[in-house]
């Protein structure tokens, strides 16, 4: 049989109140014992019996004889410790009440420790905990009072003031009083807001408003910078050194508002200021103002405005400079400068920040199409370059420029245009064997195709096969020659014959002329044999475009001279006459009067002369049918081949005219397809949608114009791929 | 990761610290006297202020008890004085139904929140008819939770 085990409860008298003496007794023990605390006398009390009597209180639920107890001596305490605090004069106020408060506070601790069973087991809220409550006794009766609390600020204020001014002040001091307001607020840190932190800030706000006021009037913009970068730094360091940290932002945002956001539009108008740093390259004084207004709301908008706002005004000076005008390759060159150099500015002062490149692009694409010069003269450009430009340059070098090309190009709202021109050039370099490299031609074109695709270089890379193409033929017919046997009965001569197939090149204005017997026959065997080795392919003969080398027996000497094929006709001429009027010429070539004039010029205009015309007149005068000009037997000239300029080498007007003309003939049918594309996938549509929807889709190729897309749909609408709804007129429906 | 500890090692020879009162390697710096039987414990300040706010506060205070390297405790027996010295040396301490209400009255006075954690657990676990009056009783007059 086993004893039953129950719980020990130890012998237990039902608890007697305790005497009012008795707890009387333990009160005044323990208030003997806070006084002789807050005299810093306690190393001859035993923690044990002041720990045990406050436990004892509060199991006898007397808590509240200490509490309020407790209550009353840290009042009389303070209100002591005020009288003795405001007798101190001058600077020895602030470290009287310092030392005070350290050991004020150092007690309460002590107290707190002493009380910690009434704290953690009596104090119910709404009860201050112990240590509050002499934080409380020490706000309400020190700090806050009167004699204290607005002598304290003033004085502190004043203090701060000073190391603005550059003077050396105690910051440990500093801190302590300042962390007292934080240490005496109950929530929040209110004390400190309230009573400090709101002087403060207002105080910063005036003394950097007349200061920046000041300092901007008599020094520069780059100056003025320079001075806020270090006002920041050191008011950044100010918190850290004697500030509570919730004053941070607050304190940086009063400065910032005072010293950058006050004075933005200043420091963008002023001489010194942001247009003459961007004028002048200041990347270094750029950056700090791109730094410091990033700190701002709205600052960097400002600074975006003007920096776009001036390379607009750059591009524009540049793309209407007359001298550009004249001359396309200063135009892009200037272009390309302005870009490197903008984007230096870019990325050295301004971060590269996406905002502000945007910016910059939108700048380069308008004043880019300010005029429609730019596409002729950035093809021009490149056709300089792929002319032989590129020759002293590195592989390096040359990608550089191509990707500035391709950067401008960009840029451009009518890249058909551009297109055109390019195609143009392309092809007279390639007929005429000027082009520098091939290679390079390829690049170029390779990096239009991964800018746009492949539709748009589609028919540069065809012109490419023809010249390849052309060259095998060429070969095949010359074994053709050999073996035919109606060579035998020819004259030999060296031909060489490009086949261009028709829609990848430019089209010629189709000319006409009558080619010598022998020439002739040259061509309808060449016909011959290739129409044999193509079948259904058809030819037709662009000699305008050709070139042609002449034996020219002059009594003493002989020389070859490089002529187009045109003009070559005009020479030959002269075999059989002395001298011939320019009527005559045409008449026995067949050729227009105005090619004739074209061509004649270089032959008796040039630095070597080949012709004369008779009698002698001024080179200047405009050309007229009756002129008659003869061979100039006394050519001096050391070369034995001289080459003449078929035509003049940038392109005439009328030339230009028909290039533009054909891209307006292109651009009717690219919006005839836009048009029946949208309406073929919509079936009806709103006048205005269609317009809008129209000019988005061609936007890559170029920026129609709302009349062309009207005229258009008038034309479809004639053509039955549209009609208007009987009932309402502004739309269209599809017609399949 | 942290590198694999014998916390059980660290328990026992903290243990043995404390338990060898009579030998000079303890290196003791503070002596505990239950006036009741004029026992009294050897022990080290920093032990005590490392694992009791009591402790740290009474040596922070720098007090008679600081002064003197010595404590009275009155109320408080050796049977129950030792287990909680040992507990605050090893970590460990032996609940019984002998000693829990003891146990649990010390920790409350001196606020060891984790031994009035596993001793007043203890006791609910073993309240029984004979006893839950004068345990609620107790209760109430010591001012448990």
């Amino acid at each position: 049989m086993s004893r039953k085990m129950i719980l020990r409860v130890p012998k237990f008298q039902e608890p007697k109140r305790m005497e009012k003496s008795e707890a009387q007794r333990l009160w005044l023990l323990l208030k003997d014992a806070i006084v002789e605390v807050q005299h810093m006398n306690a190393s001859t009390l035993s923690f044990e019996e002041l720990y045990r009597s406050s436990y004892s209180l509060v199991i006898a639920k007397r808590g509240d004889i200490l509490y309020t107890g407790l209550e009353e001596v840290n009042n009389h305490h303070t209100k002591n410790l005020l009288d003795k605090i405001a007798q101190a004069v001058d600077e020895r106020f602030l470290i009287e009440l310092n030392s005070q408060w350290q050991q004020y506070k150092l007690q309460q601790i002590m107290i707190h420790d002493i009380l910690m069973y009434l704290d953690r087991m009596y104090v119910k809220e709404p009860q201050l905990k112990v240590f509050d409550l002499g934080m409380f006794k020490w706000k309400q009766n020190v700090l806050i009072h009167s004699q204290i609390n607005d002598r304290l600020v003033r004085m502190l204020l004043g203090l701060i003031h000073m190391e603005r001014n550059g003077e050396v002040i105690d910051g440990a001091l500093m801190k302590s009083l300042i962390q007292m307001y934080v240490d005496v607020s109950l929530k929040e840190k209110e004390t400190y807001k309230q009573e400090f932190e709101e002087r403060f800030l207002l105080a910063t706000s005036h003394f950097y408003k007349s200061e920046s006021n000041l300092f901007i009037t008599n020094n520069s913009c780059g100056a003025y910078l320079k001075k806020v970068e270090i006002r920041l730094i050191e008011e950044e360091a100010r918190i850290k050194q004697y500030l509570d940290e919730s004053t941070g932002p607050k304190l940086i945002k009063a400065c910032e508002d005072e010293l950058i956001a006050n004075h933005m539009q200043t420091m963008i108008e002023m001489e010194t200021g942001c247009r003459t740093m961007i004028q002048n390259d200041r990347f270094n004084e750029l950056k700090l103002m791109y730094r410091l207004f990033q700190r701002v709301e709205n600052g960097l908008v400002h600074l975006k405005n003007e920096f776009a706002g001036y390379v607009r005004n750059e591009g524009h000076k540049i793309v209407n400079q007359p001298e550009n005008l004249k001359d396309p390759n200063a135009l892009i060159t200037s272009l390309i400068e302005i870009r490197n150099r903008f984007e230096k500015t870019l990325s050295q002062s301004f971060a590269n920040n996406r905002d502000f490149i945007n910016s910059v692009n939108t700048a380069f694409e308008s004043f880019l199409n300010e005029n429609d010069k730019l596409s002729e003269s950035l093809a021009l450009f490149i056709d300089k370059k792929l002319r032989g430009g590129f020759k002293d340059s590195n592989d390096q070098e040359i990608d550089v420029i191509m990707n500035k090309v391709i950067l401008l190009f960009r840029f451009l709202s009518d890249k058909d245009v551009f297109k055109k021109f390019y195609e143009h050039y392309l092809a007279k370099r390639l007929l005429s064997g000027r082009s520098f490299s091939e290679d390079l031609e390829r690049t170029m074109i390779s990096k239009f195709k991964q800018e746009c695709g492949n539709q748009f270089t589609s028919k540069m890379e065809g012109m490419f096969t023809d010249m390849r193409l052309s060259k095998d033929a060429l070969d095949g017919f010359k074994n053709y020659l050999q073996t035919s046997v109606e060579m035998g009965k020819l004259p030999k001569i060296d031909m060489s014959v490009r086949v261009l197939t028709q829609g990848f090149w430019p089209t010629f204005p189709p000319h006409s002329c009558t080619l010598p017997p022998l020439l002739s026959q040259y061509c309808d065997l060449f016909t011959k044999y290739y129409c044999h080795a193509h079948t259904g392919r058809r030819i037709i003969w662009q000699t305008n475009i050709g070139t042609a080398e002449v034996t020219f027996r002059l009594p003493k000497k002989t020389h070859v001279l490089a002529l187009s094929t045109y003009q070559m006709l005009i020479m030959l001429l002269f075999n059989d006459a002395e001298k011939l009027s320019l009527k005559q010429m045409a008449a026995g070539t067949s050729i227009s009067f105005m090619d004739i004039q074209r061509s004649v010029k270089p032959l008796y205009s040039g630095k070597y002369k080949v012709l004369k015309r008779t009698p002698a007149v001024e080179k200047s005068k405009e050309l007229s049918e009756n002129d008659i000009f003869e061979l100039n037997l006394n050519l001096k000239c050391k070369l034995h081949r001289i080459k003449f300029a078929a035509t003049s080498q940038t392109d005439s007007e009328p030339e230009r005219q028909h290039t533009r003309q054909r891209v307006d003939e292109d651009r009717k049918i690219e919006i005839d397809a836009a048009i029946v594309r949208i309406m073929k996938s919509r079936k009806a549509l709103i006048h205005n949608d269609l317009i809008v929807e129209c000019t988005k889709q061609l936007s890559s190729r170029f920026v129609p114009q709302t009349s062309m897309i009207k005229k258009r749909i008038e034309n479809l609408i004639e053509r039955e791929y549209l009609e208007r709804f009987p009932d309402d007129r502004r739309r269209y429906r599809y017609l399949a | 990761m942290e590198n694999y500890l014998n916390l059980e090692k660290l328990s026992n020879d903290l243990k043995n610290l404390f338990q060898n009162q009579n030998q000079n390697e303890s290196y003791f710096d503070f002596e505990i006297i239950c006036e009741q039987n004029q026992i009294s414990f050897k022990a080290h300040k920093s032990i005590l202020s490392s694992r009791s706010q009591y402790f740290k506060s009474l040596f922070k205070s720098k007090m008679k008890e600081y002064q003197e390297n010595k404590m009275i405790l009155k109320d408080v027996s050796s049977s129950i004085l030792f287990p909680i010295l040992n507990y605050f040396y090893s970590g460990k301490i032996e609940i019984n139904l002998e000693n829990a209400i003891q146990i649990l009255i010390f920790s409350s006075k001196y606020l060891i929140d984790e031994l009035i954690q596993i001793s007043s657990n203890f006791i609910k676990n073993n309240l029984q008819i004979e006893t839950i009056v004068d345990v609620l009783k107790l209760s109430e007059a010591m001012n448990f939770n």
